[in-house]
């Protein structure tokens, strides 16, 4: 497996530093970076854990239909044209003709057109279900939904579920009344329930999405406290509800086909083979109990997709803002965290030989599948007791020039990483297991420019020297020339276009298990309120304004784990591989 | 960071768009497929442009757009049905940074911009791949099925996974555009 790094999203902290690596709770607090936002207002990064989201349009995921929001909720969040899903399989239903042209060659025809004889039934390309087989017909092959409207509404849970709705109706509506006349006298202080946004919110987005639901107003309920006053008199009347009568009694309701009670009982014992009963999943989408039998599943109508617009919830400014048009990959807002920080990807030198040695053996064996040899993987896998080298590339994706300073986060006082180039002394047993040592000064990675910049210039070499003369960096000349790749050095190994790679080393203790994983903050400096650098080939231009006046800097500091793989125990019995 | 992917030079035509062709793939119907750019044919693919549309005249069978890979093994085959008692073949339209992985089979009617496709899948004739949208590996996409943008299809029949996430669109970019570069020929 290849190392990976994600990124910290401080929204599950208490403290600004993230979890240790080693315990569970890092794995929720580290995304990838292409899953995060950034908040320019907080300049703070945000996750989808933490965002705000709201539904900025619906539309069918098979039809494609964008749908109004008014309808929606008519429409009961299903898809009202012709999508049905596979009761067995989920797939996508298709219309066909009852009686398909036989096609005189004797093969097996199948029938995926809707030009023929009625009537029409579902069926599925996939399990070869249909909806003949549950008695559901159709005169044409179009507007399905309302064809089958019918049969949904005479649903014996859809009626039921209506005269619920019906019955409780005025109730509903009184207490809106009264919470909205809004002479309610103050409740006594003990029964007061606190309101703030986020409940006014959620329960303004409930009485939106679930039809018959009434805001909730805990003025309105807290009102109903008691007192002399007329208008008490009725609140309390209100809570006594008249007696529902239900149409059909739950004993009996199972007789309808809707489960539970001795029918599916007596069922169970004379089943004769599991794929008689539906599972779970089968009867996980429906709206209301189904039955158990597999034989009497119905077809149902797509659940509709949303598109999302995401918000910061420190400022709640948009971090994400879709097209209106569902099938649209554009944002008229989008501030994803990689504009922003620069991409950290960790290599393994070591790897990287094995697999370059491995695809040129490929290549000139002219086979496609070699398998992986056991000795291969071995000398990829990273043993106890010894020291690696490994490689961190940063890609700046900014139009300016950035300081970089990479330092391991001490997990415990006791057993400290050293964060600069010290080694850490292997006599404290506790962990971590291995030591890190990455370059302790800051380095510099040049401006990001347009792809087209670098498209046509293949010459990778030539360009990242320009680059370190524009910006002055003779500190690091000397380093990075020669051929520093494949020696075990720490420090700068190589400088191209806008990524920068630095080279560390892991120092893995005798006894060493699990992973190479640890903290790392990254903290850059960037140039802020630049008007126009983001031209990199005008060089002296920006060499002599950095030269001329002091810049003014900002940093930003985060936190990334770096995993770099299991270590390989000592003790497994194993032929050493010589590297 | 990524090492090359190499290729032996003799194996591989190279246009002058920069579409790199492997010698062992079967091209059928050649004068039917277009290709847009920088585009590259694994060997072993198949790539059927010689089933067209009946009629007389010129017909684009496939079209690939730039940045693509049809990876080891693939098969391309335009889908086809009977209409009204006609049989016939209909055109496949592929955009551009779509990645195939290795030996899948692949009937789509249409594929959107930055799609990409897992190894040993099969994708049914007629369905259609919206933007941005992944197929993981060994999924089996039957005939007819829309897949939206930005969504993860996997499974036998393959379902809706999750969306994507909102950078999905840049990081298939480079990466197909990182893939063309790692693509070189091997010095001897």
């Amino acid at each position: 497996m290849a190392p990976t790094v994600d990124y910290h999203c401080p929204c599950l902290a208490q403290l600004s530093v993230p979890p240790p690596p080693h315990l569970p709770s890092s794995s929720y607090s580290f995304h990838p970076l292409h899953t995060l936002f950034f908040c320019e207002e907080c300049d703070a990064v945000r996750c989808n854990r933490c965002v705000s989201v709201e539904v900025s349009g619906y539309y069918c995921p098979n039809c494609l239909f964008e749908v109004p929001s008014a309808s929606v909720r008519a429409e009961k969040n299903r898809c009202a044209r012709n999508c049905f899903m596979c009761p067995n399989c989920r797939n996508t239903l298709s219309v066909v003709p009852s009686d398909p042209p036989d096609p005189g060659d004797g093969r097996l025809h199948i029938p995926i057109n809707t030009i023929g004889e009625p009537p029409f039934f579902l069926y599925c390309n996939h399990c070869r279900w249909d909806s003949a087989e549950v008695g559901i017909t159709f005169e044409k092959p179009t507007g399905l939904a309302g064809q089958l409207q019918k049969f949904e509404d005479s649903a014996p849970e859809s009626l039921e579920f209506e005269r619920l709705k019906e019955h409780f109706e005025p109730v509903v509506r009184a207490s809106a009344l009264s919470s909205s006349t809004g002479n309610a006298p103050a409740p006594p202080s003990s029964t007061r329930v606190r309101t703030n946004s986020i409940t006014a919110a959620a329960s303004a987005a409930l009485a939106r999405d679930i039809p018959g639901v009434v805001k909730y107003n805990p003025l309105a309920r807290s009102a109903r406290g008691g007192g002399p006053s007329k208008d008490k008199d009725k609140s309390v009347n209100r809570d006594e509800m008249p007696e529902y009568r239900s149409r059909v009694d739950i004993v009996s309701a199972s007789a309808h086909g809707t489960g539970g009670g001795e029918e599916d009982v007596e069922y169970m014992r004379h089943l004769e083979s599991v794929g008689e009963v539906a599972n779970l999943e089968q009867r996980w989408g429906s709206s209301w109990a189904v039955s158990l039998h597999t034989a009497d599943l119905k077809p149902l109508r797509i659940p509709l997709h949303s598109k999302r617009s995401k918000r910061c919830p420190a400022c709640a400014h948009i971090l994400i803002k879709p097209e209106q048009k569902a099938q649209s990959v554009r944002y008229k807002i989008k501030l994803v965290a990689a504009n922003y920080l620069p991409a950290i990807t960790a290599a393994l030198p070591h790897q990287l030989d094995v697999a370059n040695a491995e695809s040129t053996k490929r290549t000139l064996a002219k086979s496609t599948s070699v398998a992986v040899t056991d000795d291969d993987r071995n000398v990829a896998g990273m043993h106890a007791g010894k020291t690696y080298p490994f490689q961190l590339a940063l890609a700046n994706p900014l139009y300016d020039p950035i300081t970089v300073r990479l330092t391991v986060q001490r997990v415990h006082a006791s057993a400290a990483v050293p964060s600069s180039s010290g080694r850490a002394s292997p006599e404290k047993p506790r962990r971590p297991p291995f030591a890190v040592s990455l370059p302790s000064n800051s380095f510099p990675i040049a401006a990001f420019a347009e792809a087209w910049e670098y498209e046509d210039d293949e010459d990778d070499e030539m360009f990242g020297l320009d680059d370190d003369d524009e910006f002055g960096v003779a500190r690091v000349a000397g380093r990075e020339k020669g051929d520093t790749r494949g020696k075990l050095k720490t420090g700068i190994l190589e400088k191209k276009k806008n990524v920068t790679v630095v080279g560390g080393e892991v120092v893995i203790g005798k006894e060493a298990r699990g992973n190479v994983k640890f903290n790392m903050l990254v903290s850059y400096t960037y140039r802020s309120d630049d008007p126009s650098p983001s031209d990199s080939n005008d060089g002296e231009s920006i060499a002599s304004k950095v030269a001329t006046k002091p810049p003014e800097t900002k940093t930003f500091a985060f936190y990334t784990v770096v995993d770099l793989g299991p270590i390989i125990p000592r003790e497994e019995p194993r032929v050493e591989a010589e590297l | 960071m990524d090492p090359p992917i190499y290729y032996s030079k003799a194996e591989y035509i190279e246009t002058d768009t920069g579409n790199k062709v492997s010698r062992r793939a079967t091209i059928a119907g050649p004068q039917n497929i277009i290709l847009g750019g920088k585009t590259i044919i694994s060997s072993a693919a198949i790539i059927r442009g010689d089933l067209r549309r009946t009629g007389a005249g010129h017909a684009v069978v496939i079209s690939l757009g730039r940045y693509c890979l049809v990876g080891e093994g693939c098969v391309m085959r335009p889908p086809y049905k009977t209409y009204r008692g006609n049989f016939n073949y209909y055109p496949m339209k592929i955009g551009d940074h779509v990645h195939i992985g290795a030996n899948s089979v692949v009937e789509a009617a249409t594929i959107g911009n930055h799609v990409e496709i897992g190894k040993n899948c099969v994708i049914g004739k007629f369905t259609i791949i919206k933007d941005c949208a992944r197929v993981a590996d060994g999924s089996i996409v039957p005939p007819n099925t829309v897949i939206p943008a930005l969504a993860l299809f996997a499974g036998s029949p393959a379902r809706f996974v999750e969306d994507l996430p909102e950078s999905t669109q840049d990081n298939v970019e480079t990466q197909t555009k990182r893939y063309y570069t790692r693509f070189q020929v091997l010095d001897q």
